[in-house]
């Protein structure tokens, strides 16, 4: 405690240490004095007084040094001191400072801006209260066909889970939030509704801040309408109403009562506007697995207590799905915390993409270090002088290191002010409702990252240059005026080498993506894309239940959308090419080579234009026509890929599902696979059915999961389209108003959002260790041709070429290059393979790819080397000669 | 040197003491005290004295401010605080403890031959 206190008092002195020496010697002046005046009075003559009293008291110069190293810290007085030669140093080298805060601050911040994502998706913890105590449920499945993933929950297995295992609080929704209708009075909001069972609200450890969350009794198959709205809604649809419990809102065209308002700033997994009960059974949606599932462990229970429970509860069920295809196999259920749960998707890009920006840091520290390397050299002369002159060695490591820290640090400063900068660019890249997180910031977490960041950068670069002047002989560096020896130059070919090598795996990497992306871009679509647009609306509504309704709506809004001018086909369909579709499983094959396999396909109802609409080609047989009615022979058209796997290529009059008649085959179009995700664009078996004969039974479920899409195709472009498509269907249906508007580009856009995002990301990151190496390389041969001005003055002398002595400096620049290619080239083939899950219609070794990125470094390499080097056509011989 | 390091550890107790029983002094005041006390056996140096007064302002056990001497010279003065008189009980119980020891060892009784 006193030890404490008198370390504070010492650091308070620091900046009053002036006054402080001067009261010191002014009282020992004092001291003195009185000792000379009490001699006097003793008898001694004047001179003899001043002689005794100096001769007991010692010698004062050491005292008043003891006093001032007791007074103040004498660490923190030459670090100081270190500190203020330092900014002077950098003061004097603006071109080296500002060359090292610009690469600290582009390494560090791409760093902190991407482990700002890593923070808020891995290592934050989720918003609710004890998330340690939430879990999520995943299936391992062992045997021929192993699989290991999140579970989805059918409803008799929701059951089971409620009523069988009480370690846990379970809860389950839909699998994502659905756009549906919101009408208030005249005024008619698409907003997104989630569902959610009782609990739900309970496991997250929400409470609204008005009204209760759902009850058991009111969350069973045909329960009570309800809803429970979010603070938004409450504040701008309904009013800010106290009194709005038990009142009632038009949701999908039904009446629903308002039971709770969630608090400001409450967020579900689900991000939904409003939340309606599941009601969840074995039946209709539960027939399917098709809930998700959180859950909470109750107090006083373990999670190994709550996963045995759950595997011996799930062990009773009649439907066991998971082993199906997997004979012989194993499953096995476990609970893993719900942060995992719901990251787990993202996980390995956010961790590549840490690892390229790590990538980034050693890259930008090789180039310091080679930077520091050459100023550290540069200063030798005045390091030996102050050796010489009786500084410790202890002292310049510490003049050196507190240079590198202080660097470090404001590089640092600027780095967390380009994450911050670059962070809403990088979550602008994102499409909505991607990051299953509210927010990303720049919080603490990120800042101590990026100190510590900082902190081994300045380590890692400062270790090179500070281990050489350890070395340093005295006498020959005071002697000698060449600056850097040969092997100093070695030490960066390496560094620059390995720094190249970086650069090359980063290139390659970004090169496939975007290859990846190219093929992905321009495959072909199957249909023509352009000139078309199309609209969504939700039909989950109550009106469209009925049969008739519905196809009254389809005949009409198309017909007054044809009408519009310009518009040459107007059709609906459930899903678009680009998109995924709806997955049907258990259809029969009636007939045919494969007769009584029941298999499983994508399934889109259409109005007869579908095809015209999108000139999707119809390869055999026919389209639907306005004939096929509720009341006719059931038809279907199916895609090339369903003819080719289920009939052998021959379909047309062949019979599905029951009796319906395959009419005609269509040519496959591209679109996000939902059965097989081999590839975020493919073909899957497709069966196309008339929307006129669609079951009515399926539209309440249907709809929950899909909007349908009204296309049309036009001549030309026109202004204010979706302006008269909106009209068009208000002609029909006034209160349905469409949720949104895309061109087909969009659509594809959307589908491949995450590659581009790999591509932008990982590009840029290339490019910043592209920008990087070339910046390495070009100082080192600009070094050389600084250092050597003199050797190289007189070899023209007598009688080199310049030719001679521009490949003689360039070539260490160029070989460190070369090398570093060539390894960079070796270690792509091994790290390379790491990739090829996401790369699609490319391989790992792809040659054009591999050549491009070797005619760019070459390129690169070339020019840094070449604009120094040219600096000797400048030299003249001389005047070298004269300096001499 | 053996003698002196002994003694610069009791210097401080010596300057508390002092400063009890005279009241507020300056540097030279108690370096003569604790010279005369000790009958002049002790010599208190400059290079002792300063730095253990130092040392027990920043401990916060004396306090010193600017004044005028006897005989009218600037002088800065020491003065006891509150807890350097709890200080002093504690450091003078020490010390007996210390010496009480040692003086077992110098003198050792027969018996435990």
């Amino acid at each position: 405690m006193r030890r404490l206190r008198a370390l504070l008092v010492r650091l308070w002195g620091l900046p009053r240490r002036n006054r402080e020496d001067r009261e010191f010697s002014e009282e020992l002046q004092s001291h003195l004095q009185m000792h000379v005046d009490d001699n006097l009075r003793c008898g001694m003559s004047p001179e003899q007084a001043r002689r005794v009293a100096l001769l007991k008291l010692g010698g004062i110069e050491a005292t008043t040094q003891a006093y001032r190293d007791h007074n103040t810290l004498p660490f923190c007085e030459t670090l100081c001191q270190d500190l203020r030669y330092a900014l002077r140093q950098f003061g004097h080298n603006p071109g080296f400072t500002t060359t090292v805060i610009l690469t600290l601050a582009l390494s560090i911040g791409a760093n902190t801006a991407i482990f700002s994502i890593v923070n808020a998706l891995l290592l934050k913890s989720l918003p609710y209260p004890h998330p340690e105590r939430m879990g999520a449920i995943y299936t391992r499945v062992t045997g021929a066909q192993p699989w290991d993933e999140r579970h989805h929950l059918d409803g008799e297995q929701w059951e089971l889970l409620r009523d069988n295992v009480p370690a846990l609080m379970p809860a389950i929704s839909g699998t994502r939030p659905s756009g549906v209708n919101l009408e208030s009075g005249s005024h008619v909001q698409y907003v997104q509704s989630g569902r959610i069972s009782a609990h739900y609200l309970d496991v997250l450890g929400i409470q609204p801040v008005i009204g209760r969350n759902f009850s058991e009794a009111e969350d069973v198959a045909h329960g009570p309408k309800l809803v429970i709205v979010s603070y938004g809604v409450w504040k701008n649809t309904l009013g800010e109403n106290p009194r709005v419990l038990g009142q009632s809102v038009r949701l999908k065209g039904e009446l629903y009562t308002v039971i709770g308002v969630l608090p400001d700033g409450a967020t579900t997994p689900l991000n939904a506007d409003l939340y309606t009960a599941i009601q969840g059974s074995r039946t209709g949606e539960g027939s399917g697995t098709n809930f998700d599932c959180i859950t909470r462990l109750r107090d006083g229970a373990t999670w190994q207590q709550a996963d045995a429970q759950i595997n011996q509860a799930w062990s009773l069920r009649a439907n066991k799905y998971e082993l199906d295809d997997n004979p012989g196999g194993q499953v096995m259920y476990y609970s893993v915390p719900l942060q995992r749960g719901e990251t787990d998707p993202l996980r390995p890009q956010v961790l590549s993409l840490m690892l390229a920006a790590g990538l980034i840091l050693l890259i930008a520290c090789a180039n310091l270090a080679g930077l520091t390397l050459v100023r550290v050299l540069r200063r030798t002369p005045e390091i030996a002088t102050r050796l010489a002159l009786g500084a410790s060695r202890w002292r310049i490591q510490k003049q050196l290191w507190t240079e590198n820290l202080v660097l470090a640090v404001a590089g640092g400063a600027a780095g967390v002010g380009a994450g911050f900068v670059a962070l809403p660019g990088l979550l602008r890249l994102l499409p909505e409702h991607f990051l299953p997180v509210a927010s990303v910031s720049l919080d603490r977490g990120v800042l101590l990252f990026a100190l510590a960041l900082s902190i081994a950068t300045s380590v890692l670069f400062g270790m090179l240059p500070a281990l050489t002047t350890r070395k340093l002989d005295l006498r020959s560096a005071i002697a000698s005026r060449e600056a850097i020896g040969r092997d100093r130059i070695h030490l960066r070919q390496v560094l620059i080498t390995s720094e190249v090598a970086l650069t090359v795996i980063l290139l390659a990497a970004s090169g496939l993506l975007v290859r990846s992306l190219i093929h992905l871009q321009t495959l072909p679509p199957g249909f023509n894309p352009s000139g078309v647009m199309t609209a969504r609306a939700s039909l989950d509504n109550v009106r469209y239940h009925d049969g008739a309704v519905f196809r009254k709506l389809l005949d009409d809004s198309t017909s007054a959308m044809r009408h519009i001018a310009g518009v040459t086909q107007a059709a609906v369909g459930l899903s678009l090419p680009y998109e995924r579709a709806l997955n049907t499983g258990g259809l029969d094959i009636d007939d045919g080579p494969e007769a009584g396999r029941k298999v499983l396909t994508a399934e889109v109802y259409t109005t007869p234009d579908y095809f015209a609409a999108l000139q999707i080609p119809i390869l055999q047989g026919r389209a639907f026509t306005d004939e096929d009615g509720p009341e006719t022979q059931h038809v279907a058209i199916v895609n090339q890929t369903f003819a080719r796997e289920f009939f052998h290529g021959d379909a047309v009059g062949h019979h599905v599902d029951k009796g319906t008649l395959v009419v005609g085959v269509v040519s496959d179009v591209a679109m996000a696979p939902g059965l097989h995700a081999i590839a975020p664009l493919a073909t899957e078996e497709t069966m196309y059915v008339p929307a006129r004969q669609m079951d009515a039974r399926q539209f309440a479920l249907l709809h929950v999961w899909f909007q349908p899409s009204w296309i049309v195709r036009t001549a030309h472009p026109i202004e204010g389209l979706t302006g008269q498509m909106q009209r068009a269907l208000a002609s029909v249906d006034p209160t349905l108003p469409f949720s949104g508007f895309y061109r087909m580009e969009d659509l594809l856009a959307k589908t491949l959002a995450m590659q581009r995002i790999e591509v932008a990301l990982l590009g840029t990151i290339a490019g910043l260790a592209l920008i990087l190496s070339t910046v390495g390389i070009f100082s080192l041969v600009a070094n050389i041709v600084a250092q050597r001005t003199r050797e190289i003055g007189i070899r023209m002398a007598l009688g080199s070429t310049i030719r001679e002595a521009i490949v003689n400096v360039g070539a260490p620049g160029l070989r460190a290059a070369a090398v570093g290619l060539s390894l960079g080239l070796l270690v792509s083939a091994a790290v390379l393979r790491a990739l090829r899950s996401a790369l699609y219609g490319v391989g790992v070794y792809d040659t054009p790819t591999l050549a491009t990125v070797v005619g760019v470094l070459v390129a690169v390499s070339l020019i840094a080397t070449a604009i120094p080097a040219l600096r000797i056509a400048r030299i003249d011989p001389a005047r070298t000669l004269r300096e001499e | 040197m053996g003698d002196n390091d002994v003694w610069q550890g009791t210097l401080a107790l010596m300057i508390l003491r002092t400063l009890e029983s005279m009241g507020p002094r300056h540097g030279y005041g108690i370096a003569r005290r604790v010279e005369q006390i000790s009958g002049d056996q002790l010599i208190v140096q400059y290079g002792t004295l300063y730095p253990a007064l130092l040392k027990l302002v920043q401990q916060g056990y004396i306090a010193s401010e600017w004044g005028a001497s006897d005989h009218n010279r600037r002088a800065r003065f020491y003065k006891l605080t509150r807890a350097g008189r709890r200080q002093i009980e504690k450091e003078s119980q020490r010390w007996e403890k210390a010496a009480a020891i040692l003086a077992c060892f110098s003198s050792p009784a027969e018996e435990s031959l």
